[in-house]
């Protein structure tokens, strides 16, 4: 089981004109998590999660900070959803699963049969992307991510440009998915409901990129959107978000009148 | 939608067949040739020194059976054919393999774009005549004068074509490529070859046209045999009809090789992009069969 270690992350950008000044994207993050679980990254837009991610793959270099995924003693196997499917247009769907398979897998063809048929998309191996709904795309790109058997699965707002009842279908499934493979996942959404729904532990992180909480959430698998308890976590989030806006609106006033 | 597609069908007269006929891009078609045709009449009727259809058409029969066009000259057309196309194969290939490379360069590497893109420009510009006159100036008649005219004058499109091609490479699946640790072997073949391939192909269809072009110009001036030597004998022998004889047999077959070749390469090469509409298509089908059927 993968471990994921993030010590006093910073991340800014450098001012892009010469008057206006750097961003702060992260703020002296640390956390860390391991095992089979779910952790969701929640917070209002311009609060780093996306970057949190990109740094966690090696897309983006940290200003400062250490980040570690380790499995053992070797390098740890990454998977990634992204926002978008992002499949070869001019390829197959099988040949896109093929495409970031290992090259020393036994059967790649079988993996590549077992994780589509856990979508749901056995029977779409031969067709382009472009003959599949959006849903039918993402869940490509889900069971792409699945397919390297990752030890650390990273997932952008996978849902997030699908339409509501698409949208939930898929994080039913997914939450069976992830209970038979027992994978650890770090899971970035602005959706609070979505969150509650998928996770064992919320990281909030306010504006600027600073962790506000780590909140448990302790509630009974499978979960649906509607189940009461879940509503009810989602109504207490939602009110630790509140506070913690007034905070910053209040620290930002002070700022300014200082 | 497709019951008013099928009714007509049932209660057809000949009436119908024929005024869909005139409604058909095929008739449009035909109609724009005979348009053509009757202006060339029409023209030739008017200025003497111009030879019309049936006159040039007589000519290209006799040079096509290899008959006799009086005196001692017979007709020629394997013969100019075969003696250009090994030039423009050659020309167009080594424009090809020269201006992938050229593309790959620049299209990889900002130093190398601010240094080889304006001269780059400043080639696409030039016209395949300069290079026709400069090759003879240097190499003298043969072969050599005009497989460079023909490379020279086509190469710049081809890479023109690759660094588009190269620098729209999507950076969204660069980077699924990236985070999935990809090999590189796998990402030329499956990422990168295929986002090039219609700039790549763009680029081939320049390089035919205009090696073309090319060939036939250096020919002109630096063959004694040859497609473009054999328009040139006609003119320098100052008959008019042999010379639009073989300007016509020049567009008939670069009209040919777009038609039965490029175009069915482009339409193999694209089949991922019109899937979509082929499935639209089967499904337009299935619903027309069931109400046929029903």
């Amino acid at each position: 089981m993968a471990t994921l270690q993030v010590e006093h992350l910073n991340k800014t950008f450098p001012a892009i004109e010469r008057r206006s000044k750097s961003t702060t994207a992260i703020d002296d993050l640390s956390f860390e998590i391991g095992g089979h679980v779910f952790v969701s990254v929640v917070g209002p837009s311009g609060c780093g999660k996306s970057t949190l991610l990109n740094i966690v793959s090696g897309i983006e270099e940290p200003s400062s900070g250490k980040v570690r995924v380790s499995e053992g003693e070797r390098e740890a196997r990454l998977g990634y959803v992204f926002q978008e499917p992002r499949l070869l247009p001019w390829r197959t769907v099988m040949q896109n699963m093929l495409y970031v398979i290992e090259g020393g897998t036994d059967d790649p063809g079988e993996r590549a049969t077992t994780y589509l048929r856990m979508v749901g998309l056995q029977d779409a191996g031969d067709q382009f992307p472009s003959q599949l709904s959006g849903g039918m795309q993402q869940r490509v790109g889900i069971a792409r991510a699945f397919s390297v058997e990752p030890d650390l699965l990273l997932m952008d707002e996978p849902f997030s440009h699908l339409d509501a009842i698409t949208a939930r279908g898929l994080r039913e499934q997914l939450q069976e998915i992830w209970a038979q493979t027992k994978k650890t996942v770090l899971f970035v959404t602005h959706d609070i409901l979505e969150a509650v729904q998928l996770s064992d532990r919320i990281l909030m992180l306010a504006p600027g990129g600073r962790l506000y909480a780590d909140v448990p959430i302790d509630l009974p698998r499978p979960r649906r959107a509607s189940d009461t308890e879940v509503a009810m976590a989602q109504a207490e989030l939602l009110r630790r978000f509140e506070t913690m806006q007034e905070e910053t609106d209040a620290a930002r006033a002070a700022d300014v009148s200082s | 939608m497709n019951r008013a597609v099928a009714a007509p069908s049932a209660s057809e007269g000949p009436l119908a067949g024929l005024s869909r006929f005139f409604r058909s891009d095929g008739f449009a078609r035909l109609a724009s040739y005979l348009f053509l045709l009757v202006l060339w009449q029409l023209v030739a009727v008017y200025e003497d020194r111009f030879p019309g259809p049936a006159e040039v058409f007589g000519f290209l029969l006799i040079e096509v059976t290899g008959g006799s066009h009086g005196g001692v000259v017979r007709g020629q057309f394997l013969e100019p054919f075969a003696a250009t196309l090994p030039r423009f194969a050659l020309g167009v290939a080594i424009s090809m393999a020269l201006g992938v490379v050229t593309g790959v360069v620049i299209g990889g590497s900002k130093l190398a774009e601010a240094l080889l893109k304006d001269t780059l420009l400043v080639l696409v510009a030039l016209p395949a005549i300069i290079w026709a006159f400069l090759t003879q100036m240097w190499l003298g008649l043969g072969d050599d004068a005009v497989v460079i005219t023909t490379f020279l004058s086509a190469f710049p499109f081809v890479a023109v074509n690759v660094i588009q091609g190269i620098q729209a490479i999507p950076r969204d699946l660069r980077r699924m490529s990236g985070t999935y640790h990809v090999p590189l072997y796998r990402r030329l073949r499956h990422l990168q070859i295929p986002a090039v391939t219609g700039y790549l192909f763009a680029g081939f269809r320049f390089a035919v046209i205009i090696g073309w072009n090319a060939v036939l110009l250096g020919e002109w001036f630096s063959a004694s045999d040859g497609v473009g030597w054999r328009s040139r004998y006609w003119y320098d022998a100052n008959r008019y009809k042999g010379f639009v004889g073989w300007v016509i047999l020049f567009i008939a077959f670069i009209v040919l090789l777009d038609r039965l070749v490029l175009v069915r390469l482009q339409r193999r090469a694209f089949r991922w992009r019109d899937a979509q509409l082929s499935a639209t298509e089967r499904q337009a089908e299935e619903i027309e069969v069931g109400i046929t059927g029903a």
